[in-house]
């Protein structure tokens, strides 16, 4: 049989639809979104990423972070609402002004669309990368020294110098001091936030149960 | 081109031409032997690499401060270029000598152009190393299996097109005018490919489409680079590989290829969604993805059912050569992969195994288990043809189909039944991330351990594909009748 032609029509017709269907019609419904102005939750929503953030997201990137860290919270299934990663869907309004977004698919460690709120501490985070058994004892995430430099103390120690417990100080007369790129890694983590509702997001049962009551509370 | 011809003869094959000799397929080895040796070296040394990155990435979820204190080697960098130097380095190199194998032997010419091929492979093999470079140096894109900085893109995707081409070419100078089953995927592979691969580049890398979208392309794309590529080429070559070393025709494949082949080129052109139910995305969307994912049993039954009772009709011959047990590996691993994959998409399967290991199981079952072993067999048929040389010792080809065999096993249990674990835990529970980390170390570890058989076949075959370049040939090897192959079989109807 030869089929050259017939071959080339068929598969050029089945991937014309798969991209039709599933790429384009998806562009149109939810690939041009545009931010809203809603003043109640203040102002331009999503907010975006600004200043030393918009530094730590490149690193985020290129430290290859998204390997073990999603930021998408689900209500359909899982425990993320349970587990305070978020109170609502992740929507497709919530990455417009990402660049590149960091969704991720795989969770070794955990969610992060709501770091920020949960910890908004950056001393928190500098001693999370130093070394994560400081903060989490038992995890298996990796430490990031080369984001620090450990020097001497010449004359007073510096100001943004890592205070470490006991048991992982360095030896005394030395400093473990962030690198510029470790403080913005630290921005763009207490960044993360999610902290305005959207009409299109779903929220979890419970929540919409209690904005009910509360709602009418008010209203009596 | 002449349509109407091509058309008519569509309808009345002409068959005459189908009887072949010896000399004629050893002219034909010869005219690819040196392009096809660069591809079969090339995919060695990046399999043996891509495993020692993986183990790298292995150990470091049980034993985080491993290597820690490089900046090179931080476990979100050596995962991609594990990923992505498997495929792109190790399976694509396979699958290229796999096809351009196939492609002339059906053909029945010789082939020209050697030089062009060579130089696109190189091109090719170059454009991977630039990539992991790239990465390592903190230049990777966060999109799965495209995490190459983005001034590879095009330069793959010329070498690309470049080999493409000359197999289109050899396809088009074909010396008998009817095809085989194993020819269809090929080209199939071959257009699919320049077509996910350029609109992902562009929607991606060159201009990111917005938000949300992007993961949307990113699913499509991974999900087609094995439905549309790697399982094509696998599928070709089992079709080819089956007759000629079990020495008798494939089941049903009078009424089983047509059917199978098109509704997996469908159905797989739109599974990539189903990775994405619960996300940020509409329903429609995944749901579109999983009915695609579902509709895979279909093509998958067929094709399982043809390969797994070609070969068990003819179980005593498997075991005479290297070439057909790991084809029964591969086929036995088709089966437990798309059983994981198709009723791992449903939602209620997916509520419980999303953002856990299970889908890297998945890929690993598919990359190592199934088109690994597929290939790995292709190649112990190829090099001795094109040598002209027998395999050096048996010995070693057992070694490396057990060590094989047991480190799919293995990495597929610690990463399919640990997914399970770990989403069970993460996704049904509200346990402690730490108490996470504790359950999964027993997964953890297996997993490296499977790595470490892995890496021990990749290396026995490697020592197997040395040994047999460099060795002097013997009497026996000087003559033309070493090989003795069933010419009636080389050509198999569909």
């Amino acid at each position: 049989m030869n089929r050259g032609p017939f071959l080339f029509l068929g598969l050029f017709l089945i991937l014309a639809s798969s991209w039709t269907f599933l790429l384009k019609q998806s562009n149109e419904e939810f690939g041009k979104l545009t931010a809203l102005v809603d003043e109640e939750q203040g102002g331009l929503l999503p907010r975006g990423v600004k200043g030393p953030a918009a530094h730590g997201k490149e690193l985020y990137q290129e430290l290859g972070c998204i390997a073990c860290h999603t930021q998408q919270v689900r209500v359909a299934a899982g425990s993320d609402i349970e587990r305070g990663w978020g109170e609502r869907q992740s929507v497709a309004r919530d990455y417009i002004d990402q660049g590149r977004v960091l969704i991720g698919n795989m969770r070794i460690g955990p969610d992060l669309t709501n770091v920020g709120q949960r910890r908004s501490d950056e001393d928190w985070h500098l001693l999370h990368f130093y070394n994560p058994q400081i903060t989490s004892e038992g995890s298996n995430m990796p430490s990031y020294p080369f984001l620090f430099e450990t020097r001497e103390i010449v004359g007073e120690p510096s100001a943004n110098a890592l205070s470490l417990p006991e048991e992982y100080a360095v030896e005394a007369g030395y400093e473990v001091v962030p690198l510029r790129e470790a403080e913005s890694l630290a921005a763009y983590m207490t960044s993360l936030k999610v902290d305005y509702d959207l009409d299109e997001a779903p929220k979890s049962n419970e929540v919409m149960a209690e904005e009910l009551a509360v709602a009418l509370e008010n209203a009596q | 081109m002449n349509v109407i011809g091509n058309l008519w003869s569509s309808l009345f094959p002409d068959l005459s031409g189908d009887l072949k000799n010896r000399e004629s397929e050893r002219a034909i080895d010869a005219s690819i032997r040196f392009p096809l040796l660069s591809l079969i070296k090339s995919s060695i040394v990046w399999l043996i690499l891509s495993i020692v990155f993986g183990l790298i990435a292995s150990i470091k979820l049980h034993t985080p401060s491993f290597f820690a204190e490089y900046s090179l080697f931080t476990y979100g960098k050596v995962e991609p270029i594990f990923w992505n130097t498997l495929v792109y380095g190790w399976l694509f190199n396979a699958g290229f000598a796999c096809a351009i194998f196939l492609l002339s032997r059906l053909g029945g010419a010789t082939a020209g152009m050697g030089l062009f091929l060579t130089i696109s492979i190189v091109v090719w093999n170059t454009a991977v190393m630039a990539g992991v470079v790239g990465i390592m140096a903190g230049e990777q894109l966060p999109y799965e299996w495209l995490e190459f900085p983005a001034f590879v893109g095009p330069v793959l995707f010329t070498a690309f097109v470049g080999i493409g081409f000359w197999c289109l070419l050899t396809f088009r100078n074909r010396v008998h005018r009817s095809s085989f089953a194993s020819q269809w995927w090929i080209i199939a592979a071959l257009f699919s490919f320049a077509w996910i691969y350029t609109a992902a580049q562009v929607a991606l890398v060159c201009m990111p489409a917005q938000g949300a979208m992007q993961t949307l392309i990113n699913s499509w794309y991974a999900e087609n680079v094995f439905g549309l590529f790697v399982a094509p080429l696998t599928f070709a070559t089992l079709l080819y590989l089956l007759p000629k070393t079990l020495g008798a025709p494939i089941v049903g494949h009078k009424y089983n290829t047509f059917i199978a082949f098109w509704t997996w080129i469908l159905f797989s052109s739109f599974a990539g969604a189903s990775e994405l139910v619960f996300g940020p995305v509409p329903v429609w969307v995944s749901s579109v993805g999983v009915i695609a994912m579902f509709g895979l049993l279909l093509p998958a039954t067929a094709l399982s059912v043809q390969f797994l009772s070609s070969l068990i009709r003819r179980f005593s011959a498997i075991w005479d050569a290297a070439t057909p047990r790991f084809l029964l590996g591969g086929s036995i691993a088709f089966v437990f992969l798309m059983y994981f994959k198709v009723f791992g998409a449903l939602r209620d399967s997916a509520s419980v195994t999303q953002f856990s290991l299970y889908d890297s199981g998945v890929n690993c079952l598919a990359l190592f288990g199934f088109a690994g072993m597929v290939f790995s067999g292709a190649t112990y048929f190829m090099l001795p043809r094109l040598l002209n040389k027998e395999l050096p010792s048996p010995t070693l080809v057992d070694l490396h189909f057990w060590s094989q065999l047991m480190g799919v096993i293995l990495v597929s249990i610690g990463l399919i039944s640990g997914g399970e674990q770990m989403g069970a835990l993460m996704n049904g529970s509200t346990a402690d991330a730490i108490a996470v980390v504790a359950a999964m170390r027993s997964s953890y570890f297996m997993t490296t351990i499977g790595l470490v058989f892995l890496l021990m076949g990749a290396v026995f075959s490697a020592t197997t594909y040395f040994w047999l370049m460099v060795s002097n040939r013997t009497d026996a090897e000087q003559s033309a009748d070493l090989i003795k192959e069933a010419p009636e079989l080389e050509y198999t109807a569909s």
